[in-house]
Formats: structure tokens, sequence, C-alpha cells
């Protein structure tokens, strides 16, 4: 089965931590069955990321086996899931880096994990680098590689 | 006293002598007879006659009269001689004065000749060392246009080279953080849309 990752979901920190949440649930589930009935109990608050994700590939939080079997697949990805990182000038925006992240679930693999990073001196655009590539995406490159034409211009623009 | 002047002193005394000569002889050959005996009675008689006529008084006159002609012609040829003289030191004075005029103007015109030398070979001088100068000047001049010249073509190549790394720089640098990069979500999904091939491959054959 296809994991469908939420937007939340952007980094292997992300899964790392939605994963620590399910561990949690299930220990409080477990602790719950080893109390005596009756007794109060605080079940710990589930974060939208979770929710979502359960929702979205129809697993059931409060059935153990949903939970086992969600851990299994979120370890899969984990553990062989795309990981591309991406390099920005700036810090990204949430909505930015979601928009980013969609379409690479959408064009290049759908369960892909992106790890941010950042680069001043690119000034704009992205740095992008794959298990064996790094595609430069940035407006430095750009600018170096239209450093001909814009020596050709002063040139042009000096001799009048 | 020139020559001519001696010659005149000289024949004035030897025509003196001269005249005493002859008058002696002329005194001593008047009444010589052919007879001997006359002859020696006019001798006699001419020898009383000749004591009678050359007596003491007559000599003595005659002796007067010479040494007054003597005195006279001393005095003509003394006069004669001191004009001489003094012709002589005047054209002396000519003479030396035109010598050291000449000398001088011939040592003055040496002078000036080496004078004129000297300044023709300080001249020569002067122009050899302006010749020389203003090669040098030409030298370093066509030097200096030369290393201007290098100087200026590398500053220009080195602009060229570095210019356009500069300007990106700059642009980087001043752009910055300046962008959102919301903004810049157009460029990056086009780019990351026409490498999309290059990406998915890479990935697949990471995975």
């Amino acid at each position: 089965m296809e994991l469908k990752l939420p937007a939340g979901v952007v980094s292997q920190v992300d899964v790392a931590r939605v994963l620590r949440e399910l561990n949690a649930l299930t220990d409080f589930f477990v602790g719950a069955a080893a109390r005596k009935s009756g007794t109060p109990m605080q079940p710990p608050r589930l974060t939208r990321t979770l929710t979502q994700l359960a929702q979205d590939n129809h697993f059931n939080l409060l059935e153990d086996s949903n939970r086992k079997e969600l851990a299994s697949v979120l370890n899969e990805v984990l553990g062989h899931a795309p990981l591309l990182h991406i390099s920005f000038a700036s810090e990204p925006s949430t909505k930015a880096l979601e928009t980013i992240l969609v379409w690479m679930r959408a064009n290049i693999h759908p369960q892909t994990l992106l790890q941010v990073g950042l680069q001043p001196n690119i000034a704009a655009g992205c740095v992008l680098r794959t298990p064996s590539k790094v595609f430069d995406l940035s407006m430095r490159s750009y600018l170096q590689k239209q450093e001909s034409y814009l020596v050709e211009l002063i040139a042009g623009a000096a001799r009048g | 006293m020139n020559t001519g002047g001696l010659i005149l002193v000289i024949g004035s005394l030897l025509s003196a002598v001269a005249a005493f000569v002859w008058v002696a002889i002329r005194l001593g050959s008047t009444g010589h007879q052919p007879d001997k005996t006359l002859a020696t009675g006019l001798q006699t008689a001419s020898d009383k006659d000749v004591e009678h006529i050359f007596n003491d008084e007559f000599r003595e006159e005659l002796r007067n009269r010479g040494r007054l002609h003597f005195e006279k012609v001393i005095g003509e040829s003394a006069m004669f001689l001191q004009q001489d003289l003094r012709q002589t030191t005047s054209q002396l004075n000519d003479y030396m004065r035109g010598e050291i005029t000449r000398t001088l103007q011939s040592e003055f015109k040496k002078y000036e000749q080496s004078i004129t030398d000297a300044k023709q070979l300080a001249v020569d001088s002067i122009e050899k060392t302006i010749t020389t100068i203003e090669q040098q000047r030409e030298f370093l001049q066509r030097q200096l246009e030369t290393q201007y010249e290098n100087q200026k073509n590398q500053i220009i190549a080195r602009f060229e080279t570095e210019m356009a790394t500069i300007i990106n720089h700059y642009v980087l640098r001043a752009i910055g953080n300046q962008i959102d990069l919301s903004d810049q979500l157009d460029y990056i999904l086009a780019q990351l849309e026409a490498n999309k091939k290059a990406i998915l491959e890479d990935v697949k054959r990471g995975t």
C-alpha cells in the first residue's frame, strides 16, 4: 500500500514526529488497558498532521492493528522514500514550501520528502540536490550563464 | 740715430780732415822750381815767407778758425744727430707702439679665437647633451606609452573578465533576501518542470 502523505509532512523529521506521536498513542492505549475501568485518563492530543494522515489513508487510530500498520508504513517511508535537499536564499514560507512539495509528490514521487536548507548567496530560486545530482535553479546560476551576454552588452555600450 | 745720420757725421769729419790735408799739400808744393839753385833760393825765400806768413798769430788764427769750423761741424752734426735721434726715438716709439699694438691685436685675436673655440666647444657639448636628453626623453616617452598601453589593456581585459562577476555579485548582494519566495514560485516551478525528467530519473535510480 502506498501511503499518501499530507502536505504537513515535509521532511524525515516530520515523519519521525508522527511516528513518535503514533507510538505515544499506542502507549496510551496499552496503559489504558492496564488500568482499572473507570479510572480517569487524559488521552494524548493528536496533531492535525496525524489526524489528516489517518483520514487520508483510511486508518482508524483507535484500532491497534491500524496503528501498527500505519507505523510500519511510516517506517517504510522513513527508510525508503526519496529524500531531496532543497535550499533557498531565505526561509521559505509554509505555503510556498507546500506548493513545491505538492508539485514534487505529483510529478516526482508521491512520498517525496524534503530537507530544506539555506543558501543566502543564491539570491533567488533554489538549489535542488537529488541522490546523485545537483540542480542549481538559482538566480546566481542564471546570471552566471548570462555573463557573456552581459559583457557583450557593456562592450557594445562602451563602443557607442 | 739712423744709418744716414751716422754717414753724414762721418762724412763731415772726413771732409774737414781732407781740407786740412789739402791745405797742407798746397802749401808744401808752392815755389818748387826746376832749377835747383833757384829752387833752393826760392825755397829759402819761400821758407822765409812761409815763416813770415805762417807765423804764430796766423797759425793761431787758422787754428781758431779750424776749431770754430770744427765746433760748427760738430754742433751741426750734434744737431743732426739729435734730430735723427729724436726722429729715431719717435720712429722707434711708433714702431714699438705698432708692434705692441699688432702683438696685442694678434694676442687678442688668438684670445678671441680661443674664447670662440671654447664657446663653440661648449655649444657643441650642450647641443650633444640636448640631443642625448631628447633621445632619452623620446625613449622614455615611448617606453611609458608602451607601458601605459599594456597596463590599460590589462586593466580592460581584467575589467572585462571580472566585470560580469562583479555585477552578478552586486546584483546578488543587492537583491539578497528582498525577493519573497512566493514571488519566486512560478520561476522555481518552471525550472523544476524544465528539469523534471532528469530529477525523476535520478530519483528512480536512487531509490
